[in-house]
């Protein structure tokens, strides 16, 4: 069985609904897939400080499956959870997919700017390494908030140095375009949407920070089940509390993401629905600020003591 | 004497880099280099202690939950917070689901390749239309000008792939089912922890999420569903491939020193018990001998320290210094730990039946300390918690408290021990003036992959590695089977 136009129709429209288009985009979607498929956007992922916590996301893909992702859509040339070949094969797959010029290369993780042994790959920095395949690839996808804006190995007093890619690349000529799908992890959803976008040619508004407008363009709270909850004041105070859990800390009022809407793990749930306040994970301020806590019930009692 | 460098090693989750050197077709030494730091410690320190739980489970994608909870249990610990049953419960399938999805992602995504000829799919004459497409793609792929064609799954080392075609196609097919099954587990454990990875619902004091009798079934649901792959499906493969690799039941023996802190309260019984195996006799846990050294770590030196008053230092270019990881040693020793370390001590506990299951599988009790014994302890220990899962879910009771009610808390000292798929986690905490004053971790990893110790002595992987018989032609493939039966995940490791 090859595949076929009527099975790249199918999944296309699955794709659809994922990316809130309009129907009439299913041709284009369609296309987009089949050049995908027929290894004409090859994708270079690599990783620096990161937990994996991405690639493991990509794996609860469910339209496309994680299985048709690897053998329909992603000619996956580099990626070190995944790849069959290690040491010097492993090597070898590399820097075949840097000579690649329409490669697409996804990054997740942070860079140590400030300490570059912080992150080795044979014998080569991550930073060198990233440069490398940053410049002349056809685009560079940042996913996840690590590789988007520095996430926690870029928090305040962090021991490397560590940044986005962006701030990294800044300065050093590359020219190439850049998109960010921050959250910790990135949902699989606004990965596989955006390859499937870029693809196409450019038709993927983002917004300055080069987020794409579909999956960043909104605030969680404003689809949040709870919005009747804040709106008549009704606030838990401990968690576990019934309500609004605003005053607990939950940071969907400034955060941009669609998981109020799309939900987590093919929508089963997500954090508020399931008590746990926002933490603001796709936030460019994302874990960067010491004295700005997640969960605020101990808050108060602490400010007039620390110092 | 040739010195061999696999670098990087895939399919393991992280930066790690193998040396060793060999001499007669045998690995006579090994180094294991961790090659990527982060710093957690010094991101937590000065920060509220509620946020403790939602940074660290950031220090692992695979394993986020079982750092969640060494958290919260280190935040319990310090300020003596009791947790309700229905939180002791949740947390104890939000982690099981996470043992699930961690060990089947192992066995198929990262170990499977190592025992699969790949190539064998061009050969296949059945009627499986995902086969079929599957050898469709393969064929138009090595067709087409494709610099890299069949990636992920090809270019891999040569090597003594077997020549079994009904194993090398089923084991293809389980690889793609089995990414919808620990799709399903990860599933099971954002129901109760509303995204996976990295959960919402770990707090001190308990799990945010209530208990509704329609999320407990769907949960349920899931659960017979992951439970029917991993008896019939998984491990019957890792019996398949142990019978396929005979050598590899005696290869990758490692220090015979097992730690285990012990694993799904029950009540204030661990389901999987604690305990230090040492050459067969088991002795209950003394946390004071633990000790974390970094003579061959990339930290400024000093003598071992116990994690309660740990340090973490970074002196990237350090001479001598070949790896991220620190070294820790229980009483002075390397430490194995892990499934197979949990199942033989809980088979000491007398509280997992390991003779008979080994009986019924054909193996002897010598055959598990090996690269094919550790596959096998993983499986049944897959087995084993998926079963118990149930029960946990029959005694969630709903309309019942999940988080317990507690004031702010300002000063404290804790720690945290639980078991993360991969073996023994403490996480230890000190709090002060409402502000973490110091926060250490040593994960399994940490323990599976350390350097050697402060009189040189290996960390039990490069222990593992010696004695590994090495094809002449070899690039690492033997020495790559051994490593990964540990489950690297060094991201945990040096954090």
């Amino acid at each position: 069985m090859s595949i076929t136009r009527r099975t790249f129709l199918k999944d296309a429209g699955l794709l659809i609904g994922l990316l809130g288009l309009q129907p009439v985009a299913l041709a284009e979607v369609a296309e987009a897939l089949e050049l995908l498929a027929t290894g004409r956007a090859p994708v270079l992922w690599l990783q620096g400080q990161a937990c994996s916590g991405c690639s493991v996301s990509l794996l609860n893909s469910e339209s496309p499956s994680p299985a048709d992702l690897l053998t329909r859509y992603l000619s996956l040339y580099f990626h070190q959870t995944l790849a069959a070949a290690t040491g010097v094969a492993a090597q070898g797959c590399l820097e075949q997919a840097l000579k690649e010029e329409r490669r697409i290369l996804v990054v997740e993780g942070a860079v140590p700017a400030g300490m570059p042994h912080a992150c080795m790959l044979g014998e080569e920095s991550f930073n060198d390494l990233l440069l490398r395949s940053a410049r002349g690839a056809q685009a560079v996808v940042n996913v996840g908030s690590c590789a988007c804006f520095g996430g926690i190995p870029g928090g305040e007093e962090n021991q490397t140095g560590a940044v986005g890619v962006s701030s990294f690349l800044k300065g050093k000529k590359v020219q190439t375009p850049q998109f960010s799908l921050p959250g910790c992890p990135v949902h699989p959803a606004w990965i596989v949407g955006t390859l499937m976008q870029l693809v196409r040619g450019g038709s993927l508004p983002t917004d300055e920070l080069g987020r794409p407008r579909a999956f960043y363009g909104g605030l969680l709270h404003d689809q949040c089940p709870f919005f009747a909850k804040y709106q008549v004041q009704e606030f838990a105070r401990h968690p576990g509390d019934k309500g609004c859990l605003f005053k607990l800390g939950c940071q969907g009022p400034i955060t941009h993401a669609d998981c109020s809407l799309r939900g987590w793990n093919g929508g089963v749930n997500w954090c508020v629905r399931a008590g746990g306040v926002c933490v603001g994970c796709a936030r460019p301020e994302f874990a960067q600020h010491k004295n700005y806590p997640f969960y605020r019930f101990n808050e108060g009692e602490t400010e007039g003591s620390s110092s | 004497m040739t010195r061999m460098v696999i670098d990087p090693i895939t399919r393991i989750e992280g930066h790690l880099r193998i040396d060793t050197e060999n001499q007669g077709g045998e690995i006579v030494d090994a180094w294991s280099r961790g090659e990527m730091f982060r710093g957690f410690e010094a991101v937590l320190t000065g920060r509220d202690p509620f946020d403790a739980p939602v940074i660290t489970q950031r220090i692992c994608g695979v394993c986020p939950v079982s750092h969640g909870i060494a958290s919260c249990e280190a935040l319990e610990n310090a300020f003596a917070i009791e947790i309700p049953e229905n939180a002791r419960l949740q947390r104890n399938l939000i982690l099981g689901a996470n043992f699930i999805a961690s060990h089947l992602t192992h066995f198929y995504q990262l170990s499977a390749l190592d025992f699969i000829r790949i190539e064998s799919l061009l050969d296949y004459r059945g009627s499986n239309s995902t086969l079929n497409h599957l050898k469709g793609w393969a064929e138009q792929e090595i067709s087409s000008r494709k610099i890299l064609p069949v990636a992920p799954f090809l270019p891999h080392l040569e090597g003594d792939y077997p020549k079994d075609q009904k194993w090398n196609i089923q084991a293809l097919e389980h690889y793609l089912q089995s990414l919808e099954i620990r799709k399903e587990s990860h599933k099971m454990a954002a129901l109760f922890g509303g995204k996976m990875p990295h959960t919402a619902t770990l707090v001190a004091g308990g799990v945010t999420s209530s208990v509704q009798a329609d999320v407990v079934e769907n949960f349920r649901t899931r659960l017979l569903r992951v439970r029917q792959f991993v008896d019939d499906v998984y491990l019957p493969d890792v019996q398949r491939a142990a019978e396929l690799f005979p050598a590899y039941r005696r290869m990758g023996a490692g220090v015979k020193s097992y730690l285990s802190f012990g694993v799904f309260d029950e009540n204030g019984h661990d389901f999987l018990p604690s305990g230090f195996l040492n050459e067969g006799q088991l002795h209950s846990l003394d946390l004071s001998l633990i000790r974390e050294g970094t003579r061959y770590s990339r930290y400024r030196d000093g003598a071992p320290k116990h994690p309660s008053v740990g340090v973490t230092e970074p002196d990237p270019e350090k001479e001598g210094g070949y790896s991220w990881l620190k070294a820790p040693r229980y009483g002075g020793s390397a430490c194995e730990v892990g499934p197979l370390a949990r199942l033989l001590i809980a088979a000491h506990h007398n509280v997992f039946p390991l003779t008979q299951q080994l009986r019924r599988l054909g193996w002897k009790e010598a055959e598990l300390n090996s690269v094919m014994g550790r596959h096998l302890a993983r499986a049944l220990e897959t087995a084993w918690i998926a079963r118990r899962m149930e029960e946990w879910l029959d005694r969630l009771r709903g309309g019942e408290a999940t988080v317990s009610s507690y004031g702010p808390s300002l000063s404290g000292q804790g720690e945290g021990l639980i078991e993360a798929p991969r073996g023994a986690l403490g996480h230890w905490i000190h709090v002060e003036k409402g502000r973490i004053r110091r926060y250490q971790c040593i994960v399994p990893s940490t323990w599976n992959f350390s350097p050697a110790g402060e009189k040189g002595d290996k960390g039990p992987v490069e222990t593992a590695l010696i004695g590994t018989s090495v094809a002449r032609e070899s690039q690492g493939l033997e020495a790559a089977r051994v490593v990964r039966s540990f489950d690297p995940c060094i991201a945990c490791a040096i954090h």
